[in-house]
C-alpha cells in the first residue's frame, strides 16, 4: 500500500462510516410522510380468502397487473416506474430536497401569481366592456363583439400560461389523470395529438384520396379512435369482414369546453356500378344528435336509441374483384341547439347514393373528426353478406381487355407465307 | 505531341565525325556519331497545329435519340402508351398518367391526351394528362372528386362461394347489433378427413388456418391410438415383433432388388 493509502485510510473509513449512516437514516426515513410500500404490514382481515387490494402505482408483476387489469383500473407507468414507486422513499415531488429545484419552483410560482392577476384583471375587463353600452363605443354594437372575443381568447391563453409550467400538471396528464373539464389537461392533450396522430389520419386522408372525393375540404380537429368489439383499428387498416360484421365503437376526444350534439356517418365511397362504368358511394351507418363532451368520449354505436338511428349498423362487404373499398367514419358536429329530425332523416336519406357532401351542406353540420378503414373480399365475405341479406356474393370482377390501338402485327416468316392452299403439297 | 528536334543533334553529330575522320575508320565514325546524339540532348518542340486536333477536344454529337412528343393533345391513349419521351422533366405527370425511370411521361388509363399547367399545384411545372372525355378540361376545379372509372366486368362466379355457417354464442358483446340481436362467432368447418376428426382449426393471424400445438400432441388420444404397455421380461411379444420387422426389411430389400436391379 502506498503512503497516502495509507494517509487516506482514517478518511476513507470516516466517509464509509457516513455512508452507512446516511442509509440508515434513508432506513429511519426523515422528512416523508408516507411510508416506504414494501414495509407496509398487511393487514389481516378477519375471513381466510382475503382479496388483495392491488394499487396501480405499485404492481410490478404481470400476474399482479393482469389481476388488478380485471377490477377494471389500469396500472399507472412503466413497470421500472412502479417497482421504484413501491421500494422508494416516495418523497412528494415538491418537496425534493434540491436546491436548484426549490428555487425554480419560486420562480414559476411567482410567475404564476403574476398570470392569476392578469386572469383576474381581463375577467373585471370583460365584465366591464359587457356593461358597456355599445354606441359609446368606437365602431358600434359590430366593433364590440370583435374586441370581446379578442379579450376571451386572451383569457384562454393566460389560463393555459398560467399551468403550463407546472410539472404536476404534467404528470397527471401523462399518467392519464387528467380533468378534461380544465382548459389545460384540455390543451395537453390537443398538443399530444396534433403532435403524431393526427399526423397520421392527415396522411391517410392524403393517400387515400378522402378529401376530393368525400368531402371538398376537412381539417380534423377532434381525435377519433375506432375499434370492433376489443380489436382497435389503425387508420386506413384492412379490417376482415367477419370483424366489421358488427358495429363499431367510437372514442371520440374533443379539445374544447362544452357539451354538443354530434353526428356519426360511415360511408363506403367505393360501390362499384357497372353500368356506368364508375363507382357510387353508400352509407353503411347513420346517426344524429348523438351528445359528445370532452369527458364523455365514448360513442358504442350500437347503443343509439331511437331518437337517434337514422340507419343501423350495415356490415363492411367487398365484392369479389374489386378495388378496396373505403370506409370513412365521420363525426359532424351539430350547430348549438340544433337537434335533427330522425324520423324524417329516415325517409329522405337512402343508403345508396349517399353523398356526404349534400348531407353536410342540407344539414349544416361541420365535420370535426374522422377515421377510416378499408375492405376487400376474403373467406368470409360470403358469409357476411348472406346473413346481412345483401345479394351479389356470387359475382366477381374481373378487368375489362383494353382494346389495342395498333393492328395486330400480320404472321412472318416461310410458313405464314406457304400457309394458304396453293401450297399444300409443300406442307409437311 | 511534341516531336523531338533531331537536326541540331544531327548536325553536331555529323561534325564531330568530320572532325574526327582523317584518324578513324568509317564504323568509328558512325559509333562515334550514335554516341554524339546520344549525349545531346534531345529538344522538344511544338508545332502550330497537329494530327489529334480534329477528333479529341471536338463537343460530340451523337446520333438523335429521338426524344419528344408521341402523341399529340386529345389523342386517343391506351393504358401504357408512352406520351412524350424527355431528358430530365421537362413535362411532369399529371391526372391518370405515371413517369418511368428515364422520365418517359406515359398514360395508365384510357382517354384523350392533354397538356396543362396546374398553378396551384406547382407554379413553373407544366402537366400532361390524360382525361376520359375529350371535352373535360385539366386542371381539375379545385376540391372537385376525383374522375374515376371502374373498368371492370361482372361476371357470375362459376362455383358459387360457400357461406360459412355461423356458432351461435350466448355471449352477448359490446357491440352487438341493434334490437338486441345475438351476435355470431364464425367457425369454419372443413370437410373432415379420416384420421383427422375432432380438430379444432382456429383462423390465426396472416390467415392461416391451424390448431393449438397442444392440441397437435393429444392427437393420438382423440383417434384412440391403442399402444400396448411394454413387459420387460415378455420374451414371446417381443420375439413376435422382431420377426414382423425382419419379414418387413426382407420385403423391402427383395422389391429393391427387383426394381432397382439391372
Amino acid at each position: 500500500m502506498s503512503g497516502c493509502q495509507k494517509a487516506a485510510r482514517p478518511l476513507a473509513q470516516c466517509l464509509r462510516s457516513s455512508q452507512a449512516l446516511c442509509q440508515s437514516a434513508r432506513a429511519i426515513r426523515l422528512f416523508t410522510r408516507s411510508s416506504r410500500l414494501s414495509e407496509e404490514a398487511v393487514t389481516e382481515t378477519a375471513s381466510f380468502t382475503t382479496t388483495p387490494i392491488y394499487d396501480p402505482e405499485a404492481v410490478t408483476s404481470s400476474k399482479e397487473e393482469k389481476k388488478l387489469m380485471k377490477t377494471g383500473v389500469f396500472p399507472i407507468g412503466s413497470r421500472r416506474r412502479r417497482a421504484a414507486i413501491k421500494t422508494s422513499e416516495n418523497i412528494l415531488f415538491e418537496q425534493l430536497p434540491y436546491q436548484c429545484f426549490q428555487e425554480a419552483r419560486k420562480v414559476l410560482q411567482a410567475d404564476r401569481e403574476e398570470k392569476l392577476q392578469l386572469i383576474a384583471k381581463e375577467r373585471l375587463r370583460i365584465s366591464n366592456l359587457i356593461a358597456t353600452d355599445p354606441k359609446s363605443i368606437n365602431g358600434g354594437r359590430k366593433f364590440k363583439q370583435v374586441r370581446l372575443d379578442s379579450m376571451r381568447r386572451h383569457l384562454e391563453y393566460l389560463k393555459i400560461q398560467a399551468d403550463i409550467n407546472d410539472p404536476l400538471i404534467k404528470k397527471r396528464f401523462e399518467d392519464g389523470q387528467g380533468d378534461m373539464t380544465k382548459p389545460i389537461y384540455r390543451y395537453l392533450a390537443d398538443r399530444k395529438w396534433r403532435d403524431y396522430q393526427r399526423k397520421i389520419i392527415v396522411q391517410r386522408i392524403e393517400q387515400l384520396a378522402v378529401v376530393p372525393d368525400v368531402l371538398p375540404f376537412f381539417e380534423p380537429t377532434a381525435e377519433v379512435r375506432l375499434a370492433f368489439r376489443q380489436k382497435n383499428v389503425q387508420p386506413g387498416e384492412f379490417v376482415d369482414s367477419r370483424i366489421s360484421e358488427v358495429s363499431a365503437r367510437l372514442k371520440v376526444q374533443v379539445f374544447d369546453k362544452g357539451e354538443r350534439l354530434v353526428t356519426v356517418a360511415v360511408v363506403d365511397s367505393d360501390v362499384p356500378i357497372v353500368d356506368k362504368d364508375w363507382f357510387a358511394s353508400r352509407c353503411h351507418y347513420l346517426a344524429a344528435n348523438i351528445p359528445l363532451s370532452p369527458t364523455e368520449t365514448s360513442l358504442p354505436l350500437s347503443k343509439a336509441t331511437e331518437g337517434q338511428l337514422i340507419h343501423p349498423w350495415l356490415p363492411a362487404f367487398a365484392q369479389k374483384g374489386s378495388p378496396y373499398h373505403r370506409y370513412t367514419v365521420f363525426v359532424l358536429q351539430q350547430k348549438p341547439g340544433q337537434i335533427l329530425d330522425t324520423a324524417t332523416l329516415k325517409e329522405k336519406i337512402k343508403r345508396d347514393g349517399f353523398s356526404m357532401r349534400r348531407f353536410v351542406d342540407r344539414n349544416n353540420v361541420t365535420p370535426i373528426g374522422m377515421s377510416i378503414f378499408r375492405s376487400i373480399w376474403d373467406e368470409g365475405t360470403a358469409g357476411v353478406m348472406q346473413r346481412a341479406g345483401i345479394e351479389g356474393a356470387d359475382i366477381e370482377f374481373k378487368r375489362k381487355k383494353v382494346v389495342a390501338l395498333k393492328p395486330k402485327q400480320k404472321a412472318r416468316g416461310w410458313e405464314a407465307r406457304h400457309a394458304s392452299d396453293k401450297y399444300k403439297s409443300l406442307r409437311r | 505531341m511534341l516531336l523531338p528536334r533531331l537536326q541540331p543533334p544531327l548536325r553536331a553529330a555529323l561534325a564531330s565525325i568530320a572532325r574526327s575522320s582523317p584518324s578513324g575508320t568509317s564504323t568509328a565514325c558512325l559509333n562515334e556519331a550514335f554516341a554524339a546524339l546520344a549525349l545531346k540532348p534531345l529538344v522538344f518542340v511544338r508545332h502550330a497545329s497537329h494530327a489529334q486536333q480534329g477528333a479529341v477536344n471536338k463537343a460530340k454529337d451523337g446520333p438523335g435519340k429521338r426524344l419528344g412528343a408521341k402523341k399529340s393533345g386529345e389523342q386517343y391513349v391506351i393504358p401504357g402508351n408512352i406520351i412524350f419521351r424527355q431528358r430530365g422533366t421537362h413535362w411532369f405527370p399529371g391526372e391518370n398518367c405515371a413517369m418511368g425511370r428515364d422520365h418517359t411521361i406515359y398514360a395508365t388509363e384510357s382517354g384523350y391526351v392533354k397538356y396543362y399547367k396546374d398553378p396551384e399545384k406547382h407554379g413553373k411545372r407544366q402537366y400532361i394528362g390524360v382525361v376520359f372525355k375529350r371535352d373535360q378540361v385539366l386542371p381539375l376545379p379545385r376540391n372537385s372528386h376525383r374522375r374515376r372509372r371502374l373498368n371492370m366486368v361482372a361476371v357470375k362466379m362459376e362455383v358459387p362461394p360457400t357461406a360459412t355457417e355461423p356458432v351461435v354464442t350466448d355471449l352477448l358483446l359490446e357491440g352487438s347489433g341493434v334490437g338486441g340481436r345475438k351476435e355470431v362467432k364464425v367457425r369454419k368447418k372443413k370437410g373432415e378427413r379420416k384420421g383427422e376428426e375432432g380438430r379444432n382449426l382456429k383462423l390465426r393471424p396472416g390467415y392461416m388456418y391451424r390448431e393449438a400445438n397442444w392440441e397437435i400432441g393429444r392427437a393420438a388420444e382423440r383417434a384412440g391410438v391403442n399402444v400396448k404397455a411394454f413387459k420387460p421380461r415378455d420374451r414371446w411379444t417381443a420375439w413376435k415383433k422382431r420377426e414382423v420387422r425382419f419379414a418387413k426389411n426382407a420385403e423391402k430389400r427383395s422389391l429393391g432388388r427387383k426394381i432397382g436391379g439391372k
